[in-house]
């Protein structure tokens, strides 16, 4: 399943990226986020791992993280290690009346055709989470 | 041949017939494809809601203790597990005990998958030792089969050996509270006069043969015939550790009284939420 949300944001790319690049800050904006920790030590960068969990549905979905790219005020992607597969992506972009701010995620559980439907089952809540977690980085980094 | 022989010889077919405890049954790979379809019905059948999964230590072995609800078709257990091993992770070893019955019925072999156990000291003692997460119901089919109207009550029948068990392994214990599984069917009574009557509680442990309502059969005795549970709104959730030291330093009564003490609150806190029966 690949969703994917976005949001203008009234202020400079850099300002953004400080919020998107700073995992500490995740937990102030990311909407039903369970668990968030540290699997790594050291500056945030490619190969530094996260533990997230988001409650969708019954129970806390997600598992470690790895960032897989890096590019300053621009990009960051992560994918999945353990749990349910995923990769996802904050994309900044400059745009006239700011910065585009574009939330991608791509998942997919397994277990066959229960995982695909349990995939589009959970799309409509997991779609409104990445919605709401923009729109909590708007507020955010506009005050 | 004498009755008690007759007995004698059914009590050993019986135990004969339950696998011996091989934590290496455990799979992670299963469980990961399984957990899917577990979610889609936790989530959208029982509309399940699972909190506080922070405060079980992150790592190590640790006891889980919970009120158990629901009849042999315990939703609570099964959305539990869904949720441990989401939460952290398949990777995790995280077994459950389960009345004898339960391991050895034909069909339910792959419980085993899921780090499912016979119910005794020696398997908890195993799976504590091994560095995993023991999940246990002290109130087993005392409290299980208890009636619906006693819903909201935990009710160990008197049995605390966890604590035991806990301090001499050495390891925290986390009370885990639910409620809604008992209105997944009504019952009516334990049937523990039946179950003497029939000697099923010497041939087989079985302190109970439950009366009980429950679709499609209507009225049943026992529950080992397979039923349709009710969709029954299932609230769990995880109550404060009890570390290990204060398990060494305080006697059983005094830590059992403290598990219960924990349930209790957390069930009453759950059911004071419950607007109806069943819808939740």
């Amino acid at each position: 399943m690949r969703l994917q949300q976005r949001v203008i944001i009234d202020a400079d790319r850099d300002t953004v990226w400080k919020h998107v690049s700073d995992p500490a800050c995740y937990p102030e904006f990311m909407t039903s986020l369970e668990r968030w920790e540290a699997v790594s030590d050291g500056p945030v960068g490619v190969g530094s791992r996260y533990t997230g969990h988001w409650k969708i549905g019954s129970v806390p979905v997600g598992g470690v993280i790895e960032v897989v790219e890096f590019d300053e005020g621009r990009d960051l992607a992560w994918i999945g290690i353990t749990g349910i597969t995923q990769r996802g992506r904050f994309r900044l972009r400059d745009c006239p009346d700011g910065t585009k701010v574009i939330f991608r995620l791509a998942y997919e559980a397994p277990g066959g055709l229960l995982g695909v439907i349990a995939d589009w089952v959970a799309s409509r809540q997991v779609g409104g989470t990445m919605k709401q977690t923009l729109e909590n980085l708007r507020r955010l980094v506009e005050g | 041949m004498a009755l008690g022989d007759v007995v004698e010889w059914a009590k050993h077919q019986v135990s004969a017939r339950v696998p011996k405890a091989d934590l290496d049954q455990r799979d992670p790979d299963y469980i990961r494809e399984q957990l899917p379809g577990l979610w889609l019905l936790a989530s959208l059948y029982f509309r399940a809601d699972v909190r506080g999964l922070d405060r079980i230590p992150t790592e190590g072995p640790v006891l889980l203790v919970g009120n158990h609800s629901g009849g042999n078709l315990p939703p609570d257990t099964f959305v539990f597990t869904l949720a441990f091993s989401s939460y952290f992770g398949v990777e995790r070893p995280f077994y459950q005990l389960a009345h004898n019955l339960v391991v050895s019925m034909p069909g339910l072999g792959s419980l085993r998958k899921f780090g499912t156990v016979a119910a005794n000291h020696e398997n908890a003692r195993l799976a504590l030792e091994s560095g995993g997460a023991l999940l246990v119901y002290p109130g087993g089919d005392y409290e299980v089969f208890r009636p619906s109207w006693e819903r909201h009550k935990v009710d160990f029948g008197g049995r605390k050996g966890y604590v035991k068990l806990a301090r001499d392994a050495g390891v925290p214990i986390v009370p885990i509270a639910s409620v809604g599984g008992q209105e997944a069917a009504l019952f009516l009574d334990r049937g523990q006069w039946l179950a003497k009557l029939l000697m099923v509680d010497k041939l087989a442990r079985l302190k109970s043969v439950p009366i009980l309502l429950a679709p499609p059969w209507g009225l049943a005795v026992s529950d080992f015939v397979p039923r349709l549970p009710l969709p029954t709104k299932i609230t769990i959730e995880v109550q404060e550790v009890i570390d290990a030291d204060d398990i060494k330093a305080a006697d059983d009564d005094v830590i059992h009284e403290k598990v219960t003490t924990a349930l209790q609150s957390g069930v009453d806190r759950m059911a004071a939420q419950r607007r109806f029966p069943v819808i939740g």
